[in-house]
């Protein structure tokens, strides 16, 4: 595709935008919620799609899947007021309406499974109900124009311009990261064009292109982003992407995982804890000294072989010093 | 000696009668080891040795009515008395004298629990020459040559009501207040407890109790014995391991040595630790392993309670010694493991969390289920999971592309939600690990894809080129065929022949076509 086709599909993509943002002010509302007050929080919403990304992963739907599943369900709860109890329902039929347009027919996961590896209470009905709503009240027809769309078509224009540098910038990773950012509510916000171009900032900054940045600030000017708006979507992209790529290993929430058993295993798991009945007899060490058979009789021959065949050297404290001695010597 | 009467042959034999309960019976049918108990022979019993000139008892006063003066005396009287042995084979002979004895027997069993200052220096050599004449013996052999211990009922002791209160008797002497270990150890020598160890071999399940907790009581007391047991008992484990694989009494041993190792003081001895290594972890391989299992465990545990540095042994000799056919036994190790790995300190962790993860990612591939289930089940083990997630950068490799797989392929519905619940876990350990790890078994993905593509493309090329070569060759030989007849016929060569300007462009069969007559031209 060459260039100037390029900026004109970015065109048409940019003045779509505006449609598929969700309404601001149910964000708000979601954003102020209190976690004791009986409507959907910020946290659930982010634990929600982390869920939505993990059944993404494991079933091995593409991000795009991913993506307009959370464009849906971000629309939604800035639509609706949905009682956090039928969190869980919408998100999956989210899912399951962007995989029905994404996914291959023969890597579509059934309802059925769906709801038993996400590990929900509702049923198939529920889904398809649910489905219909949030198709009806989204007017549902297509793709939506998401941050992944523009990241697509930002990275097809920079390898246009650079060739020899596509190995570089990864959209694999780029994809990872934009995943990251929609993890978090506060991105919601974003305008996608935006977002996206705040992401490959990033990126090229990390592989230190200036050649690409040349690229990115021309999309900018194409497409009349404001630098302010730029600058404060790249300082919160950039507080995320530490976050997400620092080493440091979280402690996972497992206890909301059900972990089932079949009945046989569950049987043999707590066999083993049988308190002993026979009283601890302390060792002295008077033992030996009383003893008409010296301790040191009890494993006379071969000693070397304990050492040899676990690997440890002779220095060990296993190897009593008369007996060191005698083998080394001979 | 008089032949013994054999017992009558009814299946409601006094000695041997039980209702087989419904459980028991496989079809409808009572076991093969129910049927055979029925009928016991007298050369079969330890108690063969049958004294041909019966001594009659007579019923001496009871102890509790004897003036103080005499109690010892009689006492004494009793314990001789007691020596006297019974048939229990034959129910109906010396009812009396089995009577006399019994009572005798539990006179003296209440005496020594109850009473003080009964237990005086002579009485010791007696009442350890009774014990030993009751219950040393050779044991018989078993009534079943296939006995399992786990399945099939074991065949009990017959003269039991005797050999009960003897044992009982036995042991209220060892833990009675008077007992004097300086006294007893003159009696109860190297010679008395190897006879001692050997009777763990009993099949009766009774009788290894008492034992247990017998020579439990006399390690305690009489240390100068207590090398020479450990000694004698290690015997006892590496016969069985490397030589006979039948020994009835090693869940018994084994407890008692849980017992010893709890006690042991620290810095552990060299010897200790030798044992752990070249007895208890090869008691691991023994086919009959889930009969002690639990009491196995236990000492390994306690032994890695005591010393840590022990960890890397036992993990290591576990891994050497994993059962590759035995799924049962899998899943004990398995249970193993994850005990060890609870009381394990994070330093030893991380010298054997590779090894140990590898096995752990081959064991959820397996396609027994038991097996997937329990490994992925650690995950659920919050200890272990803080482990993990310590040394996340080296295990989430190890079992990536394995749960990956896994989840895809496995035909067990239970075991691909599990592998759900592990995969989420470490995703919220650390996503990026996670997202790079995703990418690069992708990447490998398509390449293997790619490479199967190459090697079915080549293949069909190969089987192309055949099948052009065939026909070339074929065509040859009738192109050749046909000039020898024309020339024996004599007719002119025609180069427009159709025959032969067709050979000469031999047309290449379309891809696809079978291929059966191709190999044969070669």
């Amino acid at each position: 595709m060459d260039a100037v086709r390029l900026m004109k599909e970015l065109r048409v993509n940019y003045e779509q935008e505006a449609d598929f943002l969700p309404r601001e002010t149910g964000l708000n509302l979601i954003v102020s919620a209190q976690q004791s007050g009986g409507q959907i929080t910020a946290r659930s919403r982010d634990v929600t799609v982390e869920d939505l990304w993990s059944l993404t992963s494991f079933f091995g739907y593409s991000t795009q899947s991913f993506v307009q599943a959370v464009s849906l369900l971000d629309r939604f709860l800035a639509m609706m007021r949905v009682q956090p109890k039928h969190l869980s329902c919408v998100s999956l039929s989210c899912l399951h309406l962007a995989a029905r347009v994404t996914e291959a027919e023969c890597d579509l996961t059934p309802a059925d499974e769906l709801i038993r590896i996400g590990q929900c209470r509702f049923t198939v009905s529920d889904l398809g109900r649910m489905e219909k709503i949030v198709a009806e009240k989204l007017r549902f027809k297509s793709k939506a124009v998401t941050a992944l769309t523009f990241l697509q078509l930002y990275h097809q224009i920079t390898l246009t311009h650079t060739t020899y540098r596509k190995e570089t910038l990864s959209l694999e990773k780029l994809e990872a990261q934009l995943k990251a950012c929609l993890c978090r509510i506060s991105f919601s916000k974003a305008k996608p064009s935006v977002l996206a171009l705040a992401l490959l900032r990033q990126e090229m900054k990390s592989i230190q292109s200036d050649d690409m940045l040349e690229i990115a600030f021309h999309i900018q000017r194409h497409l009349k982003i404001p630098d302010a708006e730029l600058q404060r979507w790249s300082e919160r992209v950039a507080r995320c992407l530490s976050d997400y790529a620092s080493p440091k290993c979280c402690k996972p929430n497992h206890r909301k995982l059900q972990w089932i058993v079949s009945r046989r295993t569950a049987q043999n798991l707590h066999s083993h804890r049988s308190v002993p009945e026979l009283p601890t007899i302390p060792e002295g060490c008077w033992d030996e000294s009383e003893s008409e058979d010296s301790g040191e009789d009890v494993m006379s021959s071969g000693d070397e072989s304990l050492c040899s065949s676990l690997g440890s050297d002779a220095e060990g404290p296993f190897f009593p010093l008369h007996l060191r001695h005698q083998y080394l010597a001979a | 000696m008089e032949t013994t009467k054999l017992p009558p042959s009814s299946p409601s034999s006094p000695t041997t009668s039980f209702s087989v309960p419904s459980a028991e019976k496989v079809d409808g049918f009572p076991r093969r080891s129910m049927r055979r108990a029925r009928q016991r022979r007298s050369h079969s019993s330890s108690q063969f040795r049958y004294q041909s000139s019966q001594v009659e008892l007579t019923p001496l006063p009871l102890l509790k009515d004897a003036p103080v003066a005499e109690l010892h005396d009689l006492f004494c009287k009793k314990l001789q008395q007691c020596c006297v042995l019974f048939d229990f084979l034959d129910c109906v002979a010396d009812l009396k004298g089995k009577e006399i004895k019994r009572a005798a027997l539990n006179e003296l069993v209440e005496s020594v629990a109850t009473s003080r200052g009964v237990l005086i220096e002579p009485l010791y050599p007696e009442a350890i020459k009774m014990i030993s004449v009751n219950i040393f013996r050779t044991l018989p052999p078993s009534e079943n040559p296939e006995f399992d211990p786990e399945e099939d009922e074991p065949t009990l002791e017959a003269s039991w009501p005797h050999l009960q209160l003897v044992y009982e008797f036995f042991l209220r002497f060892l833990e009675s207040p008077d007992f004097q270990p300086s006294m007893a150890k003159r009696y109860i020598d190297q010679k008395f407890v190897l006879q001692l160890l050997e009777l763990f071999d009993s099949e009766d399940p009774r009788e290894r109790e008492y034992l247990k907790t017998i020579l439990h009581r006399v390690y305690g007391k009489l240390l100068g014995l207590r090398a020479y047991i450990r000694k004698q008992i290690n015997n006892i484990f590496l016969r069985f391991i490397y030589e006979t694989e039948h020994f009835n009494g090693v869940a018994e041993l084994l407890e008692i040595l849980g017992s010893i190792i709890n006690g042991f003081a620290l810095p552990l001895k060299a010897e200790h630790k030798q044992f752990l290594v070249r007895v208890l972890i090869p008691l691991h391989t023994a086919k009959s392993l889930s009969i002690f299992h639990a009491q196995l465990a236990y000492c390994v545990v306690q032994f890695m309670e005591k010393d840590a540095t022990v960890t890397e042994y036992i993990i290591r000799g576990l891994l050497k010694y994993w059962p590759k056919t035995c799924t049962q036994k899998e899943v004990m190790f398995l249970g193993e493991i994850e005990e060890i790995l609870d009381v394990i300190e994070p330093s030893q962790f991380i010298r054997i969390q590779e090894p140990l993860f590898k096995q752990i990612a081959a064991c959820i591939s397996s396609p027994h289920f038991q097996v997937a289930e329990r490994a992925l089940y650690f995950w659920n083990n919050e200890y272990i999971l803080s482990l993990i997630e310590e040394n996340c950068q080296v295990i989430l490799p190890l079992v990536f592309a394995t749960l990956y797989r896994v989840s895809k392929e496995h035909w067990n519905q239970t075991i691909v939600s599990l592998i759900y619940n592990v995969l989420k876990t470490f995703m919220e350990m650390n996503s990026k690990l996670f997202d790079d790890l995703t990418a690069s078994y992708k990447v490998e993905k398509q390449k293997e894809m790619k490479r199967e593509r190459e090697r079915a493309d080549l293949w069909r090329g190969l089987e192309e080129y055949q099948e052009r070569r065939t026909q070339m060759l074929t065509e040859a030989a009738r192109n050749q065929r046909n000039l020898q007849e024309r020339g024996e016929r004599g007719d002119p060569l025609s180069p427009s022949s159709p025959q032969t300007a067709q050979s000469d462009q031999p047309e290449p069969k379309p891809s696809g076509a079978s291929t059966g007559a191709g190999e044969s031209a070669t």
